[in-house]
């Protein structure tokens, strides 16, 4: 079942350097959508032969809302914002997915110098999961978008989320319920301030909500 | 009646208060609910808070899912000081609007939903004892919080809004992974992993948890919650979302909401302590980190031109204080508790009052106000005397904290510190007294646009008068029963159980 744990945490990866590769916005979600997917599968995974009903439940939920409600949210937003490119990044789009690699390079480094991974279920674990969590930062710092940005803090939650099925062994359900419900109102909050900073600005460029100073 | 069913029904009746809000009421109607649900609110959450103060150690409810300690039940007691003034204050406040068209019914609608749904997830995050609950109540403030900031649609706020949004919520997610460290240096302790997290636990098998993971841990859960609580270097937002809210939501942000972070922080406090050894380290990035947020906040206070920037500002050197009071440990500890009663009491004070002010000439420039004292008496005089008793002046509660501060500094013979305090008070003392005397009696300032804004009437000089008569008589005489509760949080924060 392993090859299985693996093969998701390398699309997970992957699917990290399309996200800081690309301008387009609706490329953008869709590829945070494949990301909630994978995610929603990696507690499948890691259970491998046989599956609990409280695991299949959570699994299930993750997937639903990661890779359903969350994206069709934040298209909505897109939609309404009319911007369909992030324009004018930061950082350049080659540049960022180099600086991706060199961040999976940087993250097998620090795990060979933690001593989480050897309890971890596979070794690719926790360097994909600080890994992810980079380039989430990253987004977060290097785009001007709104839209953008959030997709770059939802990256982030995924990175950390990798990371706690690495190095704990159970969440209590109750704990995993609110954190999710609360992603599911970051992203709802998120989006109607996206619309209104777009109806009040004319744009989503973040980078220029800069009157307040000092 | 069974004491657990006090922290249910204190739960219960904001959220239901948050449906209550949805029905189709008129904004006056609305903000009537407001004032009358909070001191329902408050009345529902007393019996609980009482019966700790009274002497009962601890109320458990839900399989200890939820509890009610000294520390929790004098957070809960300032959470309710500063919602319900708040609330009787928002009625004024957006009284003032209604009157010039500017509040709509759906303004009102969301503004008391949101409103009724923050005060649920304080409480909350005060009354939950596993940590991941905790953590939940605190994003879910942050997210309900945000379109408080923007009631007022303007550019500012907007832009203040996502700020606070971006920041915490990124702030807030690196607390998660210290709260995921923590669970995962429970792994040798034999507990079940869905008890593993409740902080009674935690206390309890501290002797058998990984130090150096619980180290780590508490590194991320200072820096994430840190980030909410405005402590420096994280503190960007605060001073714009403190700003742009209205005056009502500032009042709550600086007396509340920092302080329902810094809970959490207290919380894991006494964990990262004894799991390392009782050696300080803890409370020395506690030391370090108070003592940067109140330079820092010392230097930006000389700079402000903004009434109610130099508000939120001195709420990041309060915030300061107490860490770094927190920090000191043992005399510290308990003169942090102190301060945070005597913060609770006056900075929102000095926000209701500049909100008036505020709306009644029109602008929050401090070049553009003076002379409020005779201009807008009640106001007026809260304002002054609010900024006064905030940068420490005697006879108040924070003038005792902060001297106790001091004591416990000295007595540790940590110069360096007592040094870096006294500077960074001393320049904060100058910066805002500057400001105080040409605020109150600089007369060659225009007078207000709109002085029916800052009407005096009973409520005005409640809101006003009372916290100030309590600040002082505090201040000269702290009564045994309150002075053994704070000792009692105070030992929490220390470790005791």
């Amino acid at each position: 079942m392993n090859h299985i744990l693996d093969t998701l945490l390398v699309i997970l990866l992957l699917s990290c350097f399309l996200l800081l590769g690309t301008s387009r916005l609706a490329a953008a979600v869709r590829m945070t959508a494949v990301q909630g997917f994978m995610i929603g599968l990696l507690p499948l995974a890691i259970e491998g032969g046989e599956i609990r009903l409280r695991v299949a439940i959570l699994a299930a939920l993750i997937a639903v809302l990661k890779a359903g409600v969350f994206p069709w949210l934040l298209m909505r937003t897109v939609r309404s914002a009319g911007t369909t490119h992030e324009e004018r990044p930061l950082v350049g789009y080659g540049l960022s997915t180099l600086l991706g690699v060199a961040a999976v390079g940087a993250a097998f480094w620090l795990d060979s110098r933690l001593p989480f991974s050897a309890e971890a279920h596979s070794k690719l674990v926790v360097p994909v999961a600080f890994s992810v969590m980079a380039s989430g930062l990253f987004l977060m710092v290097a785009r001007r978008t709104a839209i953008c940005q959030v997709l770059g803090y939802l990256t982030l939650e995924n990175g950390i989320y990798i990371f706690g099925l690495a190095i704990v062994s159970g969440i209590p359900m109750l704990v995993e319920l609110g954190v999710l419900m609360d992603m599911f109102v970051a992203v709802f909050v998120m989006g109607i301030a996206i619309f209104r900073i777009s109806r009040e600005f004319d744009h989503i460029d973040a980078a220029q909500l800069t009157s307040l100073k000092g | 009646m069974v004491p657990s069913f006090y922290l249910y029904f204190a739960l219960a009746l904001p959220a239901l208060l948050a449906l209550a809000t949805l029905l189709r009421l008129s904004p006056a109607a609305q903000l009537r609910l407001l004032a009358f649900g909070t001191a329902g609110v408050a009345l529902g959450a007393l019996p609980a808070v009482i019966r700790v103060w009274a002497g009962c150690d601890e109320i458990v409810a839900a399989q200890g899912w939820l509890r009610l300690d000294a520390l929790g039940a004098l957070h809960v007691l300032l959470l309710l000081a500063v919602f319900v003034p708040a609330a009787v204050y928002a009625r004024r406040y957006f009284g003032v609007e209604i009157a010039a068209g500017e509040f709509s019914a759906g303004a009102a609608r969301r503004f008391a939903a949101l409103w009724f749904g923050a005060l649920a997830m304080m409480l909350l995050v005060l009354l939950a004892n596993n940590l991941g609950i905790m953590w939940v109540g605190v994003e879910a403030t942050t997210l309900l919080t945000a379109f408080l900031i923007c009631t007022h649609r303007t550019a500012g706020s907007l832009e203040a809004m996502w700020k606070y949004l971006l920041m915490c919520s990124v702030g807030v997610a690196v607390a998660f992974m210290g709260i995921l460290l923590i669970a995962a240096a429970t792994r040798h302790t034999g507990m079940p992993a869905t008890s593993a997290l409740l902080w009674t636990n935690l206390m309890a098998t501290q002797g058998k948890l990984d130090p150096a993971l619980v180290k780590a841990g508490f590194l991320f859960l200072v820096v994430g919650f840190g980030t909410k609580a405005g402590l420096a270097p994280m503190h960007n937002w605060l001073p714009d979302a403190h700003s742009q809210a209205p005056s009502p939501v500032s009042a709550v942000f600086s007396g509340c909401l920092l302080n329902s972070a810094l809970y959490c922080i207290l919380r894991c406090l006494p964990l990262a302590e004894g799991v390392s050894g009782n050696t300080g380290w803890a409370r020395g990035v506690l030391v370090a980190l108070g003592l940067l947020s109140m330079l820092v906040a010392a230097g930006l206070l000389l700079a402000q031109r903004d009434l109610k920037r130099l508000l939120a500002y001195s709420s990041v050197e309060h915030i300061g204080v107490m860490a770094l009071g927190v920090g000191l440990g043992g005399l510290g500890a308990f003169a942090a508790m102190l301060h945070m009663l005597g913060h609770a009491l006056a900075k929102p004070l000095g926000f209701f009052c500049a909100g008036t002010i505020g709306q009644a000439y029109g602008t929050h420039d401090l070049r553009r106000i003076g002379g409020v004292v005779r201009q807008a008496p009640p106001w007026g005089i809260g304002l002054v005397l609010s900024l006064l008793a905030l940068i420490g002046m005697a006879p108040g509660v924070l003038f005792l904290s902060e001297l106790l501060v001091l004591k416990a500094a000295v007595e540790q013979q940590a110069w360096w510190t007592v040094g870096l305090y006294l500077a960074a008070l001393a320049v904060a003392f100058i910066a805002v007294l500057r400001r105080a005397i040409a605020l109150g009696w600089d007369s060659s300032a225009p007078p207000p646009e709109r002085p029916s804004a800052a009407a005096a009437g009973a409520d005005a000089w409640l809101l006003t008068i009372l916290p100030l008569v309590l600040l002082s008589v505090l201040g000269l005489l702290l009564p045994m029963g309150l002075a053994e509760l704070l000792l009692r949080a105070a030992m929490i924060v220390g470790g005791a159980l």
